[in-house]
């Protein structure tokens, strides 16, 4: 009876603490989880289930709680809400806070509790399916590297009018992600001799919250500043209305939060793939499948907030797949999970297998996601009222907080090597940031671009020595560029040849896809208003 | 009970949370992210380490210094935190395979051993896959030793450098940017037909596929045997698998040449140091760290949890450890150390370098390779226009 009085007491200080995450701008569930370290090992020692209860119940709370300042201020709380905010803001400029905010909830709740369910419930079976060979229906390097071309391709429904500056803006941001260590020879790429800008060795080295708080937090911050407050009318008043509307429409457009959910779903079942991914994905699918808006994207089309929070939490939900069946993490928030887990004694890289077999971990793990999940959408529904206030609130109030936040954030981010550099690159993306919204270069392109351009990277090197595609005259290429042999066995002793592909079934439907949406996002291109 | 700790712990974090690690804290440097593996070997050691009696109840506090693939914190620690009394560098086999081949900050030579484990690495191969037809093998800077193995096993006895090189750009599909426990997905499925692992991973990500039949264990390269001064001894808990008898059994004779040198330098540089914790040279807390490792090492309970997630190796504890590193550093000679740089840059495509610092017998150098500029990337431009102007 008293692990169960302190386990609805952990699951509540996670889920304030987790709500308070998210709203902070910019830091998100990653940099919320590493802040745990330091005292994590203090709340074991009170009973290790509860810390695992605690440590969910953040991971929850902040997926739905990073909506906040994405849409009140437009300023993402984590990376995974920016493309929310695309829409959202503009909603609250209009006075429609409350209607974009119910919504995005309702969505971001519904869609956590039914994929969070069906992880937990299916977690015993995933594993025969994860390791499947690719001919047998699996998922192998071949079909990630498909994956993450089709959401490359999805570029083309965020663009802006000026799509030529949204194709530098994709250019640039592919540029970016190369910064860092050659996956080839191990050597410094792109670096100007800064050591930190490495990375850790394995794909980008420009780390993503500066990025992401200095593109799209710091310049609508600062812009902001010119304004007395965001919202452009404060009629508190139709609050209720705009709940129960915000409410219903995420209901009425449940086909919009599932295709969102089921996204976030499967990108967060694929390890290596990542957060932010799934929510541009599922954004660009929303603009896609709704070429005649009234409302242009950009300027406020709820659907532009249902689409990417539908992908939210369930993202979230399913990368615990991995996360507890391999110890191999979904997304980056998953890694700090694994850290953490092992620093309670839960060592999921190493023991995964038998962690399942514990039956009080696997409960203290699904109640605290789906209960976090229920009861901060709750929270979030019932306080509302309170919290949209901020956006009728003179800004110079809390602009020096915001900062302090976002600087600390972005400190944090770099663990005990990187402080003050990560807080250097904010600067330089903040003037990077602005330069591009003043001159509209797309913002959201040039994140597609950095989140997706050193893993296609990988996954190209990965495809193309695993598989005979292209052949003879790739290997003239290679040997041009690279001026540098390469022997037969190469190509003789790769896993297959590119005819094999035609044998697996994911890769194929991956690819026809990807090949639809590229030749309909250029026929649609340019749809959204926003950089 | 329970309401008392709540509280205490929320006091501690409080305090933590807005003062960092506390002065008195006996910090373990992880030179990656939480996770990891490096990181997850901390995480098991710090719990075992704090129970030591020799550390009066300390609090023992892991930082995670990730970076330039898992060198920022090893240079971070020679730069500045070596020289405060209750900071422990932890370091990983790739540090070690980093020291000898490229520009790093860090010198072992400059520190003092606090305790370590004298590991192994073990390759696993699906069963019916015949290396001699071909194989396919997870790439990575630390994975140089398996790619000197495979092209040994492959070409036989008496080749040359040159020939090895051919023999692995011909017949070994070197797969690169998978990283972590992602390979171990990658080799479970079936991409690629050989993997390798330390002794922890490979009983919970490999063996489990031994023991279904569907992969055998190949390799593995051996124990640094410290007590004779060097050569390897075989691994009690893979008997038979050492890389000199399978490759033995295989051809009638026993591996030799430059090629080979290079091999046994520079895995014992990865496996011998695999997981170690290091100090300051000087650091007046020395013996009590050592103390404590070895109260640790003897503690029963800890046995038994090393045993469980790390298999059964030996630690190596205080001055065995610093002659350790006299072992090490005798390895590295100029012949083999050439025949690695040029195997480094030639098959596995790794800019690494000719380090003549480190070599013991650079008086008979006589050497080929024109040392290459860890630095000479195109990413150094803007430096050297600086240093230009």
């Amino acid at each position: 009876m008293e692990f169960y009085l302190f386990a609805v007491l952990a699951l509540f200080a996670g889920i304030v603490y987790g709500l308070i995450i998210g709203i902070i701008p910019a830091a998100g569930a990653t940099t919320g989880l590493v802040a745990l370290f330091p005292f994590i090992v203090t709340l074991k020692s009170v009973d290790p289930y509860l810390a695992v209860i605690f440590i969910v119940a953040v991971v929850a709370a902040s997926t739905t709680g990073d909506t906040f300042t994405s849409v009140l201020l437009g300023i993402p709380g984590a990376n995974s809400s920016a493309a929310t905010m695309v829409d959202g803001f503009p909603l609250a400029q209009q006075g429609k806070a409350t209607y974009a905010l119910s919504a995005a909830v309702t969505t971001s709740t519904v869609n956590g509790l039914f994929w969070g369910s069906l992880t937990f419930l299916l977690l015993p079976w995933y594993y025969d399916f994860i390791i499947l060979p690719p001919v047998q229906g699996g998922v192998g390097q071949a079909e990630l590297f498909m994956l993450c071309l089709l959401a490359f391709v999805t570029v083309g429904f965020v663009s802006t009018k000026f799509w030529g500056r949204s194709l530098i803006a994709l250019a640039m941001g592919v540029f970016l992600a190369l910064v860092g260590t050659d996956p080839v020879t191990a050597e410094p790429r792109f670096t100007m001799g800064f050591d930190f800008l490495m990375g850790d060795g394995n794909g980008k080295g420009i780390p993503m919250i500066p990025v992401i708080a200095g593109l799209f937090a710091m310049p609508e911050m600062l812009l902001a500043l010119r304004n007395t407050t965001l919202a452009n009318k404060r009629d508190m008043s139709e609050h209720k209305q705009q709940l129960i509307d915000g409410i219903k429409i995420s209901f009425v457009e449940w086909k919009l939060s599932a295709k969102g959910g089921l996204i976030g779903a499967i990108i967060g079942f694929l390890p290596g793939l990542g957060g932010g991914m799934s929510d541009w994905m599922a954004y660009g699918q929303t603009v896609a499948s709704n070429p005649n808006e009234k409302i242009p994207f950009g300027k406020g089309n709820i659907k532009g907030v249902i689409g990417p929070e539908g992908s939210n939490n369930s993202q979230k939900a399913s990368s615990f797949i991995p996360t507890v069946l391999f110890g191999i993490p979904g997304a980056p928030f998953a890694a700090v999970v694994i850290g953490l887990f092992s620093a309670i004694g839960f060592e999921l890289t190493l023991d995964s297998q038998s962690i399942m077999g514990d039956g009080l971990f696997f409960n203290s793990l699904s109640f605290g996601f789906l209960s976090a999940t229920l009861i901060t959408g709750i929270i979030c529904l019932y306080l509302m009222r309170y919290i949209t206030m901020i956006a009728y609130v003179p800004y110079k109030f809390y602009f020096p907080i915001l900062l302090a936040f976002i600087v600390w954030a972005t400190y944090t981010s770099g663990f005990s090597t990187y402080g003050w550099e990560n807080v250097a690159l904010l600067g330089v993306f903040t003037l990077f940031g602005l330069a591009m919204k003043n001159w509209m270069f797309s913002r959201p392109a040039l994140m597609i671009g950095f989140i997706l351009g050193d893993k296609i990277e990988m996954l190209s090197y990965q495809f193309f020595q695993m598989f005979n595609v292209g052949g003879y005259p790739l290997i003239k290429l290679s040997e041009f560029f690279t001026d540098k042999p390469v022997g037969s066995g190469k190509i003789r002793f790769a896993l297959g040849e590119g005819k094999d592909l035609l044998e697996h079934p994911v890769f194929m439907v991956t690819f026809v896809l990807t090949m639809f949406v590229l030749v309909w996002g250029w026929r649609n291109r340019g749809k959204v208003d926003y950089a | 009970m329970k309401v008392s700790k709540l509280v205490k712990s929320m006091a501690v974090a409080t305090g933590v949370i807005f003062s960092g690690t506390a002065m008195s804290d006996i910090i373990l440097m992880s030179p990656q992210k939480p996770g990891s593996g490096t990181s997850v070997w901390t995480e098991i050691i710090a719990k075992e380490f704090a129970k030591a009696p020799a550390l009066n109840g300390e609090n023992v506090v892991i930082t995670y210094n990730p970076g330039v693939r898992d060198m920022a914190g090893p240079n971070k620690f020679h730069k500045t935190e070596r020289f405060k009394d209750n900071v422990i560098m932890v370091s990983h086999g790739g540090n070690g395979i980093s020291y000898v081949q490229e520009n790093v900050k860090y010198d072992y030579t400059a520190y003092d051993s606090v305790c370590h484990q004298n590991l192994n690495i073990i390759m696993g191969k699906h069963v019916g896959v015949n290396e001699d037809e071909g194989i396919s093998h997870i790439a990575g800077s630390g994975m140089v030793p398996e790619g000197l193995a495979i092209a040994m096993m492959i070409g036989g006895p008496y080749k040359t450098t040159q020939e090895y090189i051919d023999i692995f750009n011909d017949k070994v599909t070197w797969i690169n940017g998978l990283n972590g426990s992602e390979r171990h997905l990658a080799f479970t499925r079936g991409e690629v037909t050989a993997s390798r692992a330390n002794p922890a991973q490979y009983i919970s990500k490999i063996q489990p596929l031994v023991d279904a039949g569907k992969v055998e264990t190949w390799l593995h390269h051996g124990i640094l045997d410290i007590a004779n001064g060097g050569g390897t001894i075989d691994d009690p808990n893979y008997l038979g698998k050492r890389f000199e008898d399978v490759f033995e059994a295989k051809w009638g004779v026993a591996p030799s040449g430059d090629l080979y040198d290079a091999y046994s330098m520079i895995h014992s540089w990865r496996d011998a140091i695999q997981k170690a914790m290091w100090v300051n040279k000087g650091n007046p807390n020395t013996a009590k760290y050592r103390q404590a490792c070895e109260q640790m090492a003897n503690n029963p309970e800890s046995i038994k949890v090393f045993h469980k997630k790390i298999g059964k190796y030996d630690w190596i504890v205080g001055e065995d450890g610093n002659k350790t590193i006299d072992i090490l550093m005798g390895l590295i000679k100029d012949k083999p150390l050439q025949a690695l740089v040029k195997f480094n840059q030639e098959a596995l495509g790794l800019k690494s370098i000719y380090k003549a610092e480190l070599v013991a017998d650079l008086a008979d150098s006589n050497s080929f390779i024109v040392p290459v500029r860890s630095s000479g990337s195109a990413g150094n431009w803007f430096t050297e226009l600086l240093n230009i102007n």
